[in-house]
């Protein structure tokens, strides 16, 4: 039974449909990787996921039960099945690092307070960030932040763990450690991991499936899927073109001098007149 | 949002909130005491010093200006009774629920709304942890709490500021305006200014919350936020203290 399961999930906006028809499944104990450009839906993809947004249409099913017409009680639940890394860490502004990892212990279990303290030394030790625990969340700079969402987000130890860009705006050592923090909870503690990311090294480095939603006409929808390696040759253009960065290709960037000027001018050019 | 989508958040809140503190113990979801001791910090005893201040001015001027008017008559011993009454009737819980408004009122709206924009909330919720119970509850017991503390203290100040008038200008004794103060005022008039203060405390604290969590759209999103629970806060309280002024002539 896979962990996480996905089935034409649409969500619109207004007029604006954001995804469109989104199928993919997550066996326990791997890592899937949501690619796409700025903007292309993954977010809100993984927001869908986690019950904080409700689809137009299409069903989500976690550890096999629905989750989309689920109860708030029944989805609190299961919500202690996993934890999610926030982009921006999300961290309680009034809470100290310290605190806000221990945030989810204190609330939801019954733990010792001598333990917990122990449990946010190891978890803050983790993503190499010992001895931050009195600061406040404003006192840290925005990649701390992170580090420290990824640490509360472990906290209860989850079955499953969401991550928003977890790496972004780190440096490549860090990045590293953070890669290594994932692949091993995937590898060794059997963890399921979805990972949203733009960097394709880390992609490629700790990912076990990939997919890749796409943009312009295909926004919305997945364009590929499938392992790494199976991405990384990959023969529709949009995906070489994200995967080895290339400005320029099915997702235009440059227009012809003729289109640019119809677009400043927000109508076609008129006949006879000179730009 | 509509009026009566507003209305609808409205109740689902109180329900809500009342589910948490009288279910949630027996769920094992007791309400989070320390949290409330620190909101009682925050919203009453921070906001003593603005009340007090309040509160003694308008004992003072209305002592002067009742001095002034009933001397006129010849009745200048009546101030006491005028202040007493004012002040305990109406003036004390209104004045303090307008300060309590726009200093604790406010700060709440502004803080839930910066949580929501911070996907604070977001994340609350991810974890399992209910809002309402984790962040609302602590308030909404704390303003239960220390409106009415704040008015009973409001009510003293103001009169005291009558006092000071009494004494200084118009050469009453001490013995004889408190003794005045005891004729005018029944205990009926401070209960009433007591619920009166509950009940404002009951709708501030829900309409800076429901402002707070319905927050969208950035710093922008958070300032209208704040600006229209001030205001609608406000409006709320007045209303309130028209019906329950008539209500009270009726009993």
């Amino acid at each position: 039974m896979p962990v996480i399961e996905v089935r034409d999930l649409v969500r619109k906006f207004g007029d604006r449909t954001v995804l469109n028809g989104v199928t993919f499944s997550v066996e326990k104990g791997e890592t899937m990787i949501i690619m796409g450009g700025s903007g292309c839906g993954k977010s809100t993809l993984l927001r869908h996921i986690i019950g904080s947004m409700k689809p137009t249409s299409g069903s989500i099913k976690l550890f096999g039960e629905e989750i989309t017409t689920m109860p708030a009680p029944q989805l609190e639940q299961l919500r202690l099945r996993f934890g999610m890394n926030f982009q921006f860490g999300a961290l309680l502004q009034s809470l100290t690092v310290g605190e806000n990892v221990a945030l989810p212990l204190v609330e939801n279990s019954r733990v010792d307070p001598a333990i917990i303290d122990l449990i946010v030394k190891m978890k803050l030790e983790l993503v190499g960030l010992t001895g931050f625990e009195n600061l406040k969340p404003a006192e840290i700079s925005g990649g701390m932040r992170k580090r420290v969402g990824l640490a509360r987000a472990v906290a209860l130890d989850p079955e499953l763990l969401f991550s928003d860009e977890p790496t972004s705006g780190l440096d490549p050592i860090m990045t590293a450690v953070i890669d290594r923090l994932t692949h091993d909870l995937t590898r060794k503690l059997d963890m399921t991991a979805v990972v949203v990311t733009h960097d394709m090294v880390s992609a490629f480095r700790i990912g076990s499936k990939m997919i890749v939603l796409g943009a312009g006409k295909r926004a919305g929808t997945i364009i590929a899927q499938g392992s790494p390696d199976e991405i990384r040759n990959h023969p529709d253009p949009e995906v070489r073109q994200f995967i080895n960065g290339e400005p320029d290709g099915p997702v235009p960037l440059k227009l012809s001098p003729e289109d640019y000027i119809d677009r400043l001018l927000g109508h076609p050019r008129q006949k006879g007149v000179a730009y | 949002m509509t009026l009566r989508a507003e209305l609808r958040t409205f109740f689902f809140l109180n329900r809500e909130i009342l589910r948490w503190i009288f279910l949630g113990p027996f769920q094992g979801r007791p309400v989070r005491t320390a949290a409330v001791f620190r909101q009682m910090v925050r919203i009453g005893v921070q906001a003593f010093p603005m009340t007090a201040l309040t509160s003694l001015s308008i004992g003072l001027t209305l002592a002067m200006q009742g001095a002034q008017e009933l001397s006129r008559m010849g009745a200048s011993a009546y101030v006491p009774n005028l202040v007493a009454v004012t002040i305990l009737r109406e003036l004390g819980p209104l004045l303090v629920g307008v300060v309590v408004i726009g200093r604790s009122g406010s700060a709440v709206t502004a803080e839930l709304g910066t949580m929501k924009v911070g996907e604070e909330i977001e994340a609350l919720e991810v974890m399992a942890i209910n809002p309402v119970r984790f962040l609302v509850v602590p308030r909404f017991l704390a303003m239960l709490v220390m409106l009415p503390v704040l008015t009973v203290f409001g009510d003293y100040i103001g009169l005291a500021g009558g006092w000071t008038i009494c004494h200084f200008a118009m050469d009453m004794g001490t013995a004889t305006y408190i003794q005045r103060l005891m004729e005018a005022g029944h205990p009926l008039d401070l209960y009433s200014g007591m619920v009166k203060s509950f009940v404002f405390a009951w709708l501030i604290i829900l309409i800076s919350c429901q402002s707070g969590l319905g927050v969208s759209g950035g710093a922008e999103g958070v300032g209208q936020a704040t600006t229209s629970s001030v205001v609608t806060s406000i409006l709320a309280m007045l209303v309130a203290n028209a019906v329950l002024t008539a209500v009270f002539f009726v009993f």
